[in-house]
C-alpha cells in the first residue's frame, strides 16, 4: 500500500510513559514567582521612588552576576540560573530599605547565591532560603545602616511625590498629631516624611515602654502612636520595599496560588497563627502597674473593641505578610505535603509573634523562617502519606 | 435515584489523584465508526507468547469473517478468528504492541465481507467454554477472559465490579460503547455474576457523562446490578482503587483485587464477550479511539484486527507528521516505535501525536506535587534516589510493588524528573516475582 507522503515518516519517538506531561516546568514556577515579587516590587517604586528601584535592580544584578561567575568557574550550567538568581535578587531587595547605600544589595546578593545556594550544590539542595540567608547576613554585617533602634525613623515619599519624589531629606513628622498620609497637605518643598516603624511601637509597646495613660493603654496606642489603618493596607508606612504595601502582596500571593505555585495553606494558616499568638501573648504595657496583660485581643476601651484593631496592625506591620506570601512558600526549603506546610507556617506565624514581642532581634520574620526551614525535615518525616494497602508506619 | 446522585456527587474513594485535561471532545459526541478491510491484514494467529494457539490455515485457504484461523491449545488460552472473509496470502511474523514479535497469516480481504454461519447453540455450562473458543480476552494485564473467571471463582469472590472508567484522557472507546449499546452489557454483567456466584455487583462508570448515567440506571432497574458513578479523578481507572473507593477495601502491596474477595472486569471483556455469548460473534474487530493532535478525523473506530498503525493513520487521515505514536492511554500507554505495528483484541487507543513532550530532567526542587497527587501514597522522589542500590529493604519492596504505575508523578513533576518510569525499573530489579496487578483492567 501506499502511505501518503506526509503521513508518518520515520524516527517516532520512543520514551517511557507517560507520554503527555502536565507542562509546568520548575522555570515556570521560578518566572510566574519573579512576576509576582515584580508586582510587588513596582508597589514599592511608586511608594519609595528611584532609589526603591535602584536596590531591586543592583541586587538582581549582583545575583545574576553573581550566577554567571560562578557557572562559568565551574564550567557547568547553573540549573535554573538567571530565573532562580533574579528571584533571589529581587526578594532580597524587597526586604531591605530604599534608602541603603548601593553595596548593601550587592553585597547581599552575592552572599545570597554563594553562600545560599551555590555551597549547598544548587537549586533544590539548599535547606534554607537563600534571600534570607543574605538578608540576615546583612543585617548582622551592616547593623549600624540597617537596625530600627539606632535609626528610629525612616522615610517614605509625601503625598503628591510618589515615584518621583526623593528620601534625601525628610520631614520629621510626630504620630501624635498625624491624620494619615493620605491627609498631609501637599508641599512642593517636603517630597518626604520620616515617621517610626510601626512594627517598632508595637514592639515598644509590647516591652511596657509606654506606660498605661489613665486606665488606657490600647487606645493612646492606635491614635496617637500608630499611622491610621489605611496607610497600613495600601503600605504608605516606612519599611523594607516589598514589607509595607499589603494589598500588593494579597494579589501577588492570589496570582501564585492560583496559579498552583503556593499553597494557600501557607500564607492563610502563617497569618492565621499570627494573629492568634497576637491575640493571646501577653504585653507588657496593657496591663496596669507593670504587670503582664494576658489575652489583648478581648481588650475593650471606651467601648471601643481596641484588641481586635491591635492585633490586625500586628499582621500588616512588619515583614509578616511578605514573608507569608513570597518567601516562605519557598518550595525547596518548606516541607513536601500541604499538611507539613501548614505545620511549617503555624510554627513561623507563632514564632514570629513571639519574638516581636518579646525578643531583641530584627528581622523577627525572617529569622522564624530560617529557624523553621531548619526544621523541615523532622516534619517531613513526621507527616508522611500512609501508603495504601499498608498498615500506619511508625 | 438521579436526584440523590446530583445532591451528593461522586464517590469519593482514595487521597492524591488528578483531575486531568481530558481532550475528549473531538471524539466523545462522535459514533463509532466502522473501518472496511481493504488492505491485507495481518491477522496475529495468537494473542499472547504465553497464549498457544495452532494455526488452522494454510496458504492460499479461502477464510470467512468470523471463521477459526488458529484453535486454542492448553486451558490458559483462546481462540483466533479472521476479521473478514478473503484468502491467506501468507504465514508471517507481525509486530505488536506489547508482545512483540507473533506469528501472522496475512490476510487478502476479498471485499464482500461474508459471515461465517453462526452457531447459536447457548447452553449456561458452556459459557465459559464459549468465551475461550470466541477468543474473549482481558486487556490489562493480558489473559483470557475464562482463565480470570477460573481465578475468580477459585479466590471466592463476593463482588464484581465491571469497569467502564476511562479517566485517561483521550480515551472514549469504552463511553461510545456504553452509549450505543448499553442494554446489552447488563445483560452479559448479569451472566457473568451468575456465573461467578458473585454476592454484589457493581457497574462502575464516571459520573461527569451524566445522561449515560441516567441512562445506565434506567437500564438496571430490576437487576442486581448497583450502579456506582465515580468521579473521573486519574487514576479512578486502576483496579485496586475501583475497589477502594466502592468497597472500601485496600488490596494489599503487589496483590490483586482477588486478594481481597473482589474481581474487576473491564466492559471491554464484557463487550466481547456479549457478542460471543448473545450472538455467536467472535473477537475479530477492536474498538479504537484514534486522536491526538496529528489526527484529522479523531474519532473511535471499530477496527479489523490486524489492521496496521499505518493503514490506520491513512483511513483517518493527518494534519502533520507524526512525532510521536501511542499505543493505549497518554499517561500508561506504551510508545511505538514502527508503523506496521498492528491492531490486537487488546488496543483501546492509538495516539497520534505532532509534538513530544520532551523531559529535561533537573534535580528535585521538592515541590512536593508527587507526594500529594501519588494514589497510593508514595513518596516518588525518595523511591528513586535508591534507584543506584543494589538491593532494598522489605519496606522498599512493599512500596515499589504498591505503585500502580499511573504516571502521575512524572506527569506533575516541574522538574520533568523520569519518576514512573524509574520506580518501574526498580521495581523490576527489585522485585522478581512479578505478581504485580493482574485481575483487572
Amino acid at each position: 500500500m501506499k502511505a501518503d507522503a506526509r503521513t508518518i515518516p520515520g524516527g517516532w519517538v520512543a520514551l517511557a510513559a507517560p507520554h503527555r506531561l502536565g507542562g509546568s516546568t520548575h522555570l515556570d514556577i521560578l518566572r510566574s514567582w519573579t512576576l509576582a515579587a515584580g508586582i510587588v516590587g513596582l508597589c514599592g517604586t511608586v511608594i519609595f521612588g528611584a532609589s526603591a528601584a535602584k536596590v531591586l535592580l543592583v541586587a538582581m544584578l549582583s545575583a545574576i552576576a553573581t550566577d554567571c561567575i560562578v557557572g562559568y568557574a565551574r564550567a557547568r550550567p547553573v540549573v535554573g540560573g538567571l530565573s532562580h538568581a533574579s528571584l533571589t535578587g529581587l526578594l532580597l531587595g524587597l526586604t531591605l530599605p530604599a534608602t541603603v547605600p548601593w553595596y548593601i544589595p550587592a553585597i547581599g546578593s552575592l552572599i545570597a547565591v554563594v553562600f545560599g545556594k551555590i555551597v549547598f550544590g544548587g537549586l533544590g539542595h539548599f535547606c534554607w532560603q537563600p534571600a534570607l540567608v543574605g538578608r540576615v547576613v546583612l543585617q548582622l554585617l551592616f547593623l549600624p545602616t540597617l537596625s530600627l533602634s539606632l535609626h528610629p525613623t525612616w522615610p517614605i515619599l509625601a503625598p503628591g511625590h510618589l515615584l518621583v519624589g526623593r528620601l534625601d531629606q525628610p520631614q520629621r513628622v510626630e504620630m501624635a498629631g498625624y491624620g494619615g498620609w493620605f491627609a498631609q497637605p501637599h508641599d512642593a518643598n517636603v517630597q518626604a516624611l520620616a515617621m517610626e516603624r510601626p512594627v517598632q511601637t508595637l514592639r515598644a509597646f509590647a516591652q511596657g515602654r509606654f506606660r498605661p495613660d489613665g486606665g488606657l493603654a490600647y487606645e493612646p496606642l492606635l491614635r496617637e502612636k500608630l499611622p491610621p489603618w489605611q496607610d497600613s493596607i495600601f503600605g504608605l508606612v516606612p519599611g523594607g520595599i516589598g514589607e509595607t504595601c499589603t494589598l500588593a502582596l494579597i494579589i501577588a500571593g492570589l496570582y501564585l496560588i492560583y496559579r498552583g505555585f503556593l499553597r494557600w495553606q501557607m500564607p492563610v494558616v502563617m497569618i492565621a497563627a499570627a494573629a492568634v499568638a497576637a491575640a493571646l501573648l501577653p504585653v507588657e504595657s496593657g496591663g496596669n502597674e507593670g504587670g503582664y496583660d494576658w489575652f489583648p485581643v478581648f481588650a475593650v476601651e471606651q467601648g471601643r473593641a481596641v484588641g481586635v484593631a491591635y492585633v490586625l496592625y500586628h499582621l500588616t506591620s512588619g515583614e509578616l505578610m511578605l514573608g507569608a506570601f513570597l518567601i516562605a512558600g519557598d518550595m525547596t526549603t518548606t516541607p513536601m505535603r500541604a499538611r507539613g506546610q501548614a505545620l511549617f507556617a503555624a510554627g513561623v506565624g507563632v514564632l514570629t509573634i513571639f519574638m516581636r514581642l518579646y525578643g531583641v532581634v530584627e528581622c523577627e520574620c525572617y529569622w522564624s523562617i530560617l529557624a523553621m526551614n531548619t526544621l523541615v525535615g523532622v516534619i517531613d518525616g513526621r507527616l508522611r502519606r500512609r501508603v495504601f494497602g499498608m498498615d500506619e508506619e511508625p | 435515584m438521579s436526584l440523590l446522585l446530583n445532591l451528593l456527587g461522586p464517590r469519593e474513594g482514595f487521597e492524591g489523584g488528578l483531575f486531568l485535561p481530558d481532550f475528549k471532545q473531538a471524539t466523545s459526541r462522535r459514533p463509532i465508526e466502522n473501518v472496511v478491510a481493504r488492505d491485507p491484514l495481518r491477522v496475529p494467529l495468537q494473542v499472547s507468547r504465553t497464549m498457544p494457539t495452532k494455526p488452522e490455515v494454510a496458504v492460499g485457504d479461502s477464510v470467512l469473517r468470523g471463521q477459526r484461523i488458529a484453535a486454542l491449545v492448553g486451558t490458559a488460552s483462546v481462540s483466533v478468528h479472521a476479521p473478514t472473509s478473503g484468502r491467506v496470502v501468507e504465514i508471517d511474523r507481525v509486530w505488536t504492541a506489547r508482545e512483540g514479535f507473533l506469528p501472522c497469516a496475512v490476510i487478502e480481504p476479498d471485499g464482500r465481507d461474508t459471515a461465517a454461519p453462526c452457531n447459536r447453540t447457548w447452553s449456561e455450562e458452556s459459557m465459559v467454554l464459549q468465551l475461550a473458543e470466541h477468543g474473549v480476552i482481558v486487556p490489562a494485564p493480558l489473559m483470557p477472559a475464562h482463565e480470570l473467571i477460573r481465578q475468580a471463582t477459585q479466590a471466592g469472590v463476593t463482588d464484581l465490579i465491571v469497569s467502564a472508567m476511562e479517566t485517561e484522557p483521550y480515551l472514549t472507546s469504552d463511553l461510545r460503547t456504553l452509549v450505543e449499546q448499553h442494554g446489552r452489557f447488563l445483560d452479559m454483567t448479569g451472566e457473568l455474576a451468575d456465573a461467578l456466584g458473585v454476592h454484589h455487583v457493581y457497574f462502575a462508570l464516571p459520573y461527569r457523562h451524566r445522561r449515560v448515567v441516567k441512562r445506565v440506571c434506567a437500564e438496571a432497574a430490576g437487576r442486581h446490578i448497583e450502579i456506582s458513578p465515580l468521579s473521573d479523578r486519574y487514576p479512578q481507572c486502576q483496579p485496586n482503587l475501583l475497589v477502594k473507593t466502592i468497597l472500601d477495601r485496600e488490596v494489599p502491596p503487589g496483590g490483586t483485587p482477588l486478594d481481597v474477595e473482589a474481581v474487576v472486569v473491564p466492559l471491554t471483556t464484557i463487550r466481547m464477550a456479549a457478542d460471543a455469548v448473545f450472538s455467536d460473534r467472535p473477537v475479530t474487530h477492536a474498538i479504537v479511539t484514534v486522536a491526538g493532535d496529528a489526527v484529522e478525523h479523531a474519532g473511535t473506530y471499530r477496527v479489523p484486527i490486524g489492521t496496521s498503525v499505518r493503514q490506520l493513520a491513512d483511513r483517518v487521515g493527518l494534519l502533520a507528521p507524526v512525532r510521536q505514536a501511542v499505543w493505549g492511554g497518554p499517561l500508561t500507554g506504551i510508545a511505538l516505535t514502527r508503523d506496521e505495528t498492528v491492531i490486537s483484541a487488546d488496543t483501546a487507543a492509538i495516539l497520534l501525536f505532532s509534538q513530544v513532550h520532551a523531559t529535561n530532567p533537573v534535580p528535585c526542587i521538592r515541590c512536593g506535587w508527587c507526594v500529594e497527587d501519588c494514589p497510593v501514597g508514595l513518596d516518588p522522589a525518595a523511591l528513586v534516589q535508591l534507584e543506584p542500590a543494589s538491593s532494598a529493604d522489605e519496606q522498599t519492596k512493599a512500596h515499589l510493588k504498591t505503585c500502580l504505575d499511573c504516571g502521575l508523578c512524572s506527569y506533575v513533576c516541574p522538574a520533568t524528573l523520569p519518576l514512573a518510569a524509574t520506580i518501574h525499573r526498580a521495581r523490576e530489579r527489585f522485585c522478581t516475582t512479578s505478581s504485580h496487578s493482574s485481575g483487572g483492567a
